[in-house]
């Protein structure tokens, strides 16, 4: 035990929890404007995938690396717009069509993978940026500032969203549309630009999510590389009671005990494999299963709104 | 914030408005119009349209054909944005209000703020505060909403309309959920709206309050316009008769109560309401057969929390609850059902009905998996339709078909089939609470027709409402509560508004 | 309301342990741990039930009369540089040795990671007449026992696994296995000689079948090689969790190692890891070289190219099934490139 708690195993967990939290964090927050608002997304993961798979491909093909990131937010953006149409528009099911986009994402992701690419390659992602001045505090220094531009923006994210949702017009019809949308309608509030506006946000942010995967944190891509993060970040989003700063807490939460569970298992700590792995898994849900607090569920969440219901 | 700079409007009229609903000609060719300074009353029987044509001048509904005129300028409203810009406020039946957030930011919703994109909702509370303070509209703007009582969430509809510039303000039923002294409050600001040249539309079926606050009245009967009339030249017997197109009986003639055995015994209850304290504090009451108990209290006191005890909704914390010598305390709805209780709810759209069923699934909700509806738990369609057109012509519900969803229908027509479903079980125990809220009178009338009835045929009837006219009208005996407190039970025949309004307010009954 | 959110927070929570338990739950290329102890020892195969078939050099098939028609069923892609891309590349390479498509017609389907889809696929290549149908992936194995019977006229062949099912009466199954531990032994030899820091970092996906074969082989070798040298091991839990794998190995590099290997197809995260920081890299299942050549130091590549023929020498003779096959070094099968 002595030797997982020494000063470097804390801080490489510590940076190693904060890379593994980046895809959450963008993922997450953009779910979180989405919720807010009353549509559930659960394309999240189809929506990465195809963030990934454009940022790595457009990177690799023009060189260009903020040209992959505009493409997968780009794309994002369509993905995100698509889900608005079916969800807003056409008033379907919200958790069957974001299984739909879902497997949509990750089908033509494949597809375009096996197609354009052929096999697994890598790149040259996003280098670490060094912050000066606070790269040299002792100890964290390293450990908060030297990491690569995406992780920083994830971060910065976090208080930005929070600011959006509770000091704006904007935040304020926001969750006045996923509280109440009658309400917000006869103000002459538009629930469904309202809406559209979020789950495009939301998409955009799935679509860098996946391009942090492939241009910036592991710099390759591969079908299906995502790996159910998509869906945990819709779980964050719940365990973060639908605040930018409850989910920033979880995301972190979970991925430094994945780091740390790592760490015990390089460190040669007698516990099974299968143990450590689920140890994030469970550790967040006793989390979720303590902190008892008032949750703001968004009153409407996934009930599409149609004027003239009272 | 431009919002109060544009210059009120000085008249609207509605002309010839048509509005179709599937089944139903809810408007037909309506005129109607409103000046500035004014307060018009719109009076109808439920379903005659009021609210249809009030949506319409706010831009939820769109005219089948018809104008609105501003000014001179017609106007077609496509959605409330253009409504309130044109200067149109609206008071919901249903309030709007987003009760998770505060009154300054509901007041604040979809307004610009003098901060660009960021809120200013210092500023908004201060504009409220002179709001509030002008029109007697008495409410703290960082209070968030679901916190408020009933006649607060009002004032805050109000200001929200005022904080947008309104001119023209309709008010659809605003003093059915309000106490006689919150009704009273909001008639001083009405009052005053209109000496500072607002316009305002007043809808309700209390005809003492359209009498004492209007200048003009407009009546409807089945979407048609009947007249318009300057108020200071009608009676109430002339406005109800009007409405209903008949002489409307505004008395009732009730032979002296026979109470038999104790049908509901009440003792000792205690129960915990929604915010965790106790609500019905030390309860007890006994309900004869033959006799209608009154229990007059201000709203909030408990009425809701005991009412649900006694219907099986709630698990009373402490006490005892004898059902025709039954111990009921714990028992279920269904249980108390079958020991010969029915139940009239408050909340008609919550506990009476489902809302997205059709009229005729309603109708049978309690007793579908009885004979003659259902054998085997397969339904009888054929009996269930013939049962339910009865109860539709007894009861005079007005409904396109049996087959219409019931959250088509309007308000009253919704409590009298609630009614007619609960009394031709012909219960042993009666439990109503608000029967007649939001009811015109004529369906009123009926109504309490229908419980003296049952009052004869020897049944116990245990009355809440927050409407003394009606206790008054139909009990031989009143309760009265407070803060979950019974203050004393009086002898309708002798009691006096006095008294009973000094045990509303917490006066021990003093003998 | 309130009891609606707690819903929502413990189906929040159940996705997570969903989410958890997934990838355990539908392990890529996991055998069935068989219940002998695995003896780890390079020189000998190490026999899992009594009719192993050592195969050493079988000349390709008699071009036959008509076309054999061969059909396999994967977990992962084609393309997933490990265990399915090294069976496809074998169906190919034997392809090519008997003539191209005219002599044998290979279908697929990959990503198969469900194994109700799987089944129904196979279903569908049996009755579909073709001769030699390959259930690439031990979780398919129930599904395999109770097909095979219904098509008496068809092989199968099922890995990695030892069993061909005879004990139930089946006789059209055959079975393979990679004694992945051979290779792990020799490159686990050599990442040990080459160490400067003396320490070693392999990640695993999931602690059975042929991963931990590997995995186990690699760690045996190396400490066998060099006195003192620490090998360090950890598992992610997911045959596909790139991101996990990536910070396995970043976890690995800060604890001091510098060769690194890893098992399964999420290990291109980490091949990524040790380039970025410096590291060597020692593959397994398919040559992974060009993804980093200045980092990867050697692949264990699995050669399933005789084990395929000798099926369908096997098949065309009129054997359609009962023989497990090993991979292992002697015969070929396996090769470090
Ligand atoms: N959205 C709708 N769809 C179909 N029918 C409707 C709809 N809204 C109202 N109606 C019907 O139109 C008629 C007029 O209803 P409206 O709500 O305007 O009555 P009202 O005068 O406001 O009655 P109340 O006093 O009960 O509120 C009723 O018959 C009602 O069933
Ligand atoms: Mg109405």
């Amino acid at each position: 035990m002595s030797e997982l708690f020494t000063l470097p195993v804390l801080l490489g967990i510590l940076y190693s929890g904060i890379r593994l939290a980046t895809p959450y964090l963008y993922a997450a927050i953009g779910e979180t404007f989405a919720q807010r608002s009353g549509v559930y997304n659960l394309g999240v993961e189809g929506i990465m995938l195809m963030g990934a798979y454009t940022a790595f491909y457009v990177a690799s093909i023009s060189g260009d690396l903020w040209l992959g990131l505009g493409a997968a937010a780009g794309v994002g953006a369509m993905l995100g717009l698509l889900m608005a149409f079916v969800s807003v528009t056409l008033r379907a099911e919200q958790g069957i069509s974001g299984i739909g986009l879902h497997l949509f994402g990750l089908g033509l992701s494949t597809l375009l993978f096996k197609t354009t690419l052929g096999g697994v390659t890598s790149i040259s992602g996003f280098q670490p940026v060094r912050i000066p001045f606070l790269a040299d505090i002792p100890l964290l220094g390293d450990a908060l500032f030297n990491h690569n531009l995406l992780v920083y923006v994830a971060f910065l994210l976090v208080p930005v969203a929070n600011w959006v949702i509770n000091d704006t017009t904007l935040g304020l019809k926001i969750r006045a549309v996923g509280q109440n949308p009658a309400a917000a309608d006869s103000l002459g509030v538009s629930v469904g630009k309202i809406r559209y506006l979020t789950v495009t946000v939301g998409g955009v942010f799935a679509g860098i999510a996946g391009a942090s995967l492939s241009i910036a944190l592991i710099n390759l891509f591969q079908e299906n590389m995502t790996n159910g993060q998509g869906f945990i970040a819709v779980a964050l989003v719940y365990f973060g009671g639908w605040r930018p700063w409850g989910v920033l807490g979880g995301a972190m939460l979970f991925s430094l005990v994945n780091a740390l569970q790592l760490w015990i298992q390089v460190a040669g700590i007698e516990l099974e494999s299968d143990i450590a792995v689920m140890l994030p898994y469970l550790l967040t849900i006793v989390a979720l299963a303590v902190a008892v607090r008032r949750a703001q569920q968004p009153a409407a969440l996934s009930k599409p709104f149609e004027r003239g219901e009272a | 914030m431009n919002t109060s700079a544009r210059t009120p409007l000085r008249e609207l009229k509605m002309v010839d408005i048509v509005k179709r609903f599937p089944g139903v000609l809810a408007n037909d060719g309506v005129n109607f119009d409103v000046r500035a300074g004014e307060v018009h009353a719109l009076l109808g029987e439920n379903g005659a349209g009021k609210s249809t044509l009030m949506r319409q001048l706010y831009g939820l509904y769109k005219p089948d054909s018809g104008q609105i005129i501003i000014d001179g300028q017609p106007r077609v409203f496509q959605s409330p944005a253009d409504a309130i810009h044109a200067g149109v406020g609206m008071i919901h039946q249903h309030f709007m209000l987003v009760s998770s957030l505060t009154v300054a930011e509901n007041v604040a919703l979809g307004l610009a703020s003098t901060r660009g994109p960021r809120l200013d909702l210092d500023r908004v509370a201060e504009r409220i505060r002179g709001l509030a303070e002008r029109y007697g509209l008495k409410v703290d703007p960082s209070a968030v909403v679901w916190q408020l009582s009933v006649g607060e969430q009002q004032r805050v509809e109000i200001l929200k309309a005022l904080y947008r510039g309104a001119s023209l303000l309709v008010l659809d039923e605003p003093t059915a959920v309000l106490t006689p002294q919150e009704a009273q409050e909001l008639f001083v600001t009405l009052r005053q709206m209109a000496d500072d040249g607002h316009a305002l539309i007043f809808i309700s079926h209390k005809l003492h309050e359209v009498l004492a606050l209007s200048h003009r009245v407009t009546v409807l009967r089945d979407g048609r316009l009947v007249g318009t009339y300057p108020t200071a030249e009608m009676t109430r017997a002339d406005l109800a008769r009007l409405m209903v197109g008949r002489e409307v009986l505004l008395q009732y003639d009730r032979p002296p109560a026979q109470p038999g055995e104790t049908r509901l015994q009440i003792d000792g209850l205690w129960a915990i309401g929604d915010r965790g304290v106790d609500a019905v504090r030390d309860f007890s009451l006994t309900v004869r057969a033959g006799e209608v108990v009154g229990l007059a209290g201000v709203s909030g006191n408990g009425q809701r929390e005991l009412a649900e005890v006694l219907t099986g909704l709630r698990q009373p914390s402490r006490g005892k609850v004898t059902l025709n010598g039954r111990d009921v305390t714990h028992a279920s709805p269904a249980e108390r059902i079958a020991a010969g209780q029915c139940a009239i709810p408050e909340e008609r759209m919550r506990t009476g009905v489902i809302k997205d069923f059709s009229v005729l699934e309603n109708a049978i909700l309690c007793d579908h998996s009885h004979r003659p509806f259902s054998r085997n738990t397969v339904l009888n369609f054929g009996e269930i339709a013939a049962h339910t057109r009865r109860l539709i012509a007894d009861y005079a519900v007005k409904t396109p078909t049996a087959e219409t969803p019931i959250k088509n229908l309007s308000g009253g027509n919704i409590q009298k089939l609630i009614l007619a479903r609960e009394l031709c079980r012909k219960p042993t125990v009666i439990i109503a609470a608000q029967p007649t809220r939001g009811v015109d009178i004529g369906a009123s009338e009926y109504i309490h027709h229908r419980l003296l009835e049952q009052r004869a045929a020897g049944t116990a009837t245990l009355l809440i409402s927050e409407d003394l006219d009606e206790i008054r009208a139909l009990s031989d005996r009143i309760a009265v509560i407070f803060e979950g407190r019974l203050m004393g039970v009086v002898d309708a025949a002798t009691a006096t508004a006095e008294s009973l309004g000094l045990m509303m307010a917490g006066t021990r009954q003093t003998e | 309301m309130n009891t609606f959110s707690t819903r929502i927070r413990w189906a929040a929570a159940a996705a997570l342990l969903l989410a958890a338990c997934a990838p355990a739950a539908a392990p890529t290329s996991a055998p069935v741990p068989t219940a002998e102890p695995q003896i780890i020892e390079v020189t000998r195969v190490v026999a899992g039930t009594p009719e192993v078939q050592v195969i050493t050099a079988t000349p390709p098939p008699a071009a036959p009369a008509e076309t054999f028609r061969v059909a396999i069923v994967m977990p992962s892609s084609t393309t997933d540089m490990a265990f399915s891309q090294s069976m496809y590349e074998g169906l190919l390479a034997v392809q090519r040795e008997m003539g191209g498509e005219g002599a044998m017609e290979i279908a697929y389907s990959e990503g198969m990671f469900s194994v109700p889809d799987a089944a129904a696929a196979l279903r569908d290549y049996a009755s579909q007449g073709y001769d030699l149908v390959i259930a690439h992936g031990s979780q398919y194995g129930t599904s395999l026992a109770q097909l095979a019977p219904e098509f008496p006229e068809t092989s199968f062949a099922w890995g990695t696994a030892l069993d061909t099912f005879q004990a139930q009466g089946v006789t059209n199954v055959f079975a393979y296995q990679a004694e992945a531990q051979q290779g792990g032994y020799v490159l686990g030899t050599i990442a040990a000689l080459m160490s400067e820091s003396g320490v070693i970092g392999i990640s695993g996906p999931v602690e059975a079948g042929d991963a931990k074969l590997y995995v186990d082989g690699f760690k045996f070798g190396a400490e066998s090689a060099k006195a003192g040298t620490k090998v360090n091991v950890s598992y992610t839990g997911s045959f596909s969790d790139v991101s996990l794998m990536a910070a396995a190995a970043e976890t690995h590099v800060a604890a001091g190692a510098d060769m690194l290997t890893g098992s399964s197809q999420s290990v291109v995260g980490a091949i990524g890891v040790a380039k970025d920081q410096g590291a060597y890299w020692f593959g397994t299942q398919w040559e992974q070289t060009f993804l980093a050549p200045e980092a990867v130091v050697a692949s264990q590549v699995y050669d399933w190219t005789g084990i395929i023929k000798d099926m369908i020498a096997s098949h065309q003779a009129g054997v359609l099934g009962g023989k497990s096959y090993t991979l292992t070094f002697k015969n070929g099968g396996l090769v470090i490139a």
